[in-house]
């Protein structure tokens, strides 16, 4: 005869069949939405180093054309090496707030340095019409906009994985397996851009 | 055998897999009640008085405990076989991430990376499928790799570190050749079931285990109270324990049998695709000079061992369990003359860009003999559908040649713009551009309207350079496209596929050519973002498939003729082929949406029978046994739908040209 303490125990080995199984599954679930933003983050970098790359030249052809205004050039230069080093940092760990953050803010830079940088081209008539400065401007743009696009699709990726991460019953097991929530990456707004002044020597 | 055989056999091979799993769970359920039925019988002879009608110790057939015993059995089993096959539904990324890899990002200029992107490229277009993401697994120092997925449209590569490190070029395309024919034969599938069906015994096992676990607290905190209760559960537990390890030593066991076949095929599939058997020998040897090092340490790779190229385990229980046949065994089969001895050394292979641009060239064909494909744009090619469909899913030596000249034939711009994403759409974008000027200026401005300034001018940029193209070489470069686009997010595609349908809606006027493109670039990609499942074959028999097949049929006789009569030459043609008379339906019942539902339809049939339907619609486009580029195209669409991979050189009839 089957007493009801059996019946209690199967369902108890059921619950705990059925918990086991769910569990692992909020794991696996939330790696690969972990592992999603963090290929995401890898499209954002491609483009990144690309226009990284670029930079250099730019500054190399402004300078026959600019030499008065080594201040702009040179700030470009240093922003670029911020931004070199901040996104190495981000690349090593992708959604990691302060990485994000200060890969943002040194972004943010470089784009106001390069905005005032084109700014001034305007009053050089020759750099303007120079094919080599044409053809970087332009690369740089489209540059730009890869990078937007990219920077777009990490972010759908982490915003998937920060809900993934909060929702219930998800939330109870993202910190006890250590799955912390992965930042944004937005680049600052060209007030806050303008604020941070280097001085060069 | 030809492709649809294989696959026919892998779905066949399944069936008879899972008969053989179930009688393994009888067995199981068996001995399970024979572990409950004695502990019962302890714990009753322990409380019972004498004379008590309940105890367990006078008989041993109790049909309650039994259907408890089976029917929690089944549940476990079953639950977790569906759990498991649940996960791996999102098909080959689900299974890269379970074993830790990393994708390899489409755009990649690291040499090694980049040199294993294009053998992949160039082995997916010879193959007629769409190029597959690439994984790498960067801490496995081992020589091994492997395909997963459901079928062509979700497979993933995945290699590991070391097939980079120590492998030439030859013998990475023999490696990358041997997991290609494990798609094309339809392994993929078959190995996905068997990692469902197996873990659900697996977790029999790991239930006894826990069940153990907790006895021993419950055995410290009440010593007396409930004593039966606790024998019970724990001879309950030693029970699970091994009975769910030899159920799960059976099982694979059987997982190792069926591996072990598949191999053979798959290395002499390589042999057959690359035709350089040194290339995938090397490969299988420097694994065994390495001390048969091809192991692979991810704590999840037990799961899918026999996934792999090479055996993923070390020496333990050799015969029973490997999941390939012995490295010497699977050498001497494609290169007889080999003496048994592995390299002493093996040395790391380096690769710079230098090497990579001369291996490029290298694998470029002399154009006089590919020449009459490329060149002749224009020219119809003569077709016999019979051959033509011998050739799908075994491509060959010349396949792999074209394709590497197709790719060659594509200005580097364009390939450049389709590895990167925002630029893959671009180049879908230009794709569907009309030739026509007025009609391609509306659709520009729709693009501008739709997606912004940049990408119409990206799209323009590209335009000139496709318009250039062949046929074919424009068909490959869509199927560039699959890794960058599958990296667009969820929201991003979505917006991409609604812009593909505004441009082709555009011209008021949606050609059947236009929507084969759109279902060759979306068809896969609704897969990948999980708004499509890949079809399932449900129909062995033509019957209830007929009156998609008319439709088909008639939408294909429209597109190819005008006169009446023609289309009705065309339609018979390809009715004659499935032993089917009929009559066409006019061509206001051929609406795009109503031939793609049919299409959809037909996508469902068995793989003897999906050779069937393709053999009449190939016979009614190519109803004077002539075929256009223009209609290859087309058939390579139908045959896209179905998820058939056509070779390119299959479609235009690369059979040896008429005199």
């Amino acid at each position: 005869m089957i007493t009801p303490a059996y019946w209690v125990l199967i369902a108890v080995g059921a619950v705990i069949v059925v918990l086991v199984l769910v569990v692992i599954g909020i794991y696996n679930k939330l790696v690969l939405l972990r592992n999603r933003y963090k290929n995401a983050f890898a499209q954002i970098d491609v483009q990144l180093k690309r226009r990284y790359d670029l930079i250099p030249n730019l500054v190399e052809t402004a300078k026959g054309y600019m030499k008065h205004e080594r201040e702009t050039l040179n700030a470009v230069i240093q922003a670029r090496g911020l931004a070199v080093d901040a996104g190495r940092r981000a690349a090593a760990n992708p959604g990691d707030p302060a990485a994000m953050t200060s890969l943002g803010s040194a972004e943010g830079q470089l784009v106001g340095a390069l905005g005032r940088l084109f700014a001034l081209a305007e009053n050089y008539p020759d750099l303007k019409a120079n094919q080599n400065m044409l053809a970087l401007q332009e690369e740089l743009a489209s540059t730009e906009n890869k990078v937007a696009f990219a920077r777009q699709a990490y972010n759908d990726a982490v915003m998937t994985y920060n809900t993934g991460r909060e929702t219930f019953p998800n939330v109870i097991f993202a910190g006890m397996f250590n799955f912390r929530e992965a930042s944004l990456f937005e680049v600052e707004s060209r007030e806050e851009r303008e604020a941070p002044k280097v001085s060069f020597n | 055998m030809d492709f649809f055989e294989h696959q026919d056999k892998a779905r066949r091979r399944t069936g008879r897999l899972i008969w053989f799993l179930a009688l393994a769970v009888v067995g199981i359920i068996a001995a399970l009640y024979l572990v409950v039925w004695f502990g019962m019988m302890l714990v009753a002879g322990y409380d019972a008085r004498p004379g008590d009608p309940n105890a367990y110790a006078g008989s041993f057939w109790h049909p309650e405990l039994f259907l408890i015993v089976a029917a929690g059995t089944l549940a476990v089993i079953l639950l977790s076989s569906l759990y498991k096959t649940a996960q791996l539904a999102s098909g080959g990324h689900a299974v890269a991430v379970l074993l830790g890899a990393r994708r390899i990002d489409p755009q990649t200029h690291e040499p090694a990376e980049r040199r294993l992107l294009n053998v992949v490229e160039e082995m997916a277009l010879a193959a007629g499928m769409p190029v597959p993401p690439v994984y790498m697994m960067d801490a496995e120092a081992g020589i091994n790799a492997f395909a997963a997925g459901h079928d062509p449209r979700d497979a993933v590569i995945g290699v590991t570190h070391g097939c980079l490190k120590y492998l030439d070029r030859d013998e990475l395309q023999g490696v990358i050749a041997h997991e290609f024919s494990h798609i094309l034969n339809g392994d993929m599938r078959l190995n996905l079931r068997l990692v469902g069906i197996l873990y659900g015994i697996l977790v029999l096992a790991l239930i006894g285990r826990i069940v153990l676990r907790s006895m021993r607290h419950v055995g410290r905190s009440r010593s007396r109270s409930g004593g039966g209760a606790v024998v019970v559960m724990a001879i309950l537990g030693v029970g699970l324990v091994v009975i769910g390890s030899i159920g799960f030593f059976f099982a694979r066991a059987i997982k190792s049998a069926v591996a072990r076949q598949r191999e053979y095929l798959a290395d002499a599939s390589a042999v057959q695709f690359t035709r350089l058997p040194d290339g995938i020998a090397g490969a299988l040897k420097k694994i065994g000079g390495r001390g048969e090092t091809s192991e692979v340490h991810n704590q999840n790779a037990e799961e899918i061992s026999h996934m792999f190229f090479g055996n993923a385990f070390g020496s333990f229980s050799r015969r029973i369990f490997d999941t390939h046949p012995p490295l010497a065994d699977r050498i001497k089969r494609i290169d007889p003359r080999f003496d048994g001895k592995f390299p002493a050394r093996v040395e790391p292979v380096a690769v710079s860009a230098a090497l990579l641009e001369a291996e490029t060239k290298r694998a470029r064909p002399p154009a006089r003999v590919f020449g009459a494909v490329l060149g002749g744009a224009a020219a119809a090619i003569a077709v016999d559908p019979a051959a033509v469909l011998g050739r799908i899913g075994v491509p060959g030596l010349e396949d792999m040649l074209l394709s590497a000249e197709m790719l060659a034939a594509i200005p580097p711009p364009l390939r450049e713009a389709a590895r990167e994403p925002y630029d893959a759409r671009a180049v879908v974008y230009a794709v569907l551009l009309d030739r026509d000027p007025a009609m391609r200026g509306r659709q520009l401005e729709t693009l501008r309207t739709m997606a912004g300034e940049r990408v119409r001018q990206t799209t323009e940029g590209l335009a000139p350079l496709i318009d250039g193209l062949p046929e074919e070489a424009r068909l490959a470069l869509i199927d560039t496209t699959f890794p960058a686009l599958s990296l667009l997010s969820p929201a991003q595609y979505l917006a991409f596929r609604q812009d593909v349908d505004r441009l082709i809606h555009a011209d008021d006027k949606v050609e059947l050519m236009e929507y084969a493109v759109r279902s060759m670039v979306l068809r896969n990609l609704d897969v990948h973002f999980g708004m499509a499942q890949p079809p399932a074959a449900r129909h062995g028999r033509l019957a209830p498939l007929l009156p998609a097949l008319i439709r088909v049929l008639s939408a294909l006789a429209h597109a190819g003729q005008s006169d009446a009569a023609e289309v009705r030459r065309a339609f018979d043609a390809g009715m004659a082929r499935v032993g089917q008379t009929g009559a066409p339906l006019p061509r206001e019942q051929c609406a795009l949406d109503d031939v793609d539902a049919a299409l959809g339809e037909l996508a469902e049939a068995e793989p003897l029978l999906k050779r069937r339907i393709l053999g009449a619609c190939m016979a009614c486009v190519a109803v004077d046994g002539m075929v256009t580029p223009r209609e290859a195209t087309l058939l390579r669409a139908v045959a896209a739908v179905l998820g058939v991979p056509i070779s390119p050189l299959a479609a235009p009839g690369g059979e040896t040209p008429p005199a």
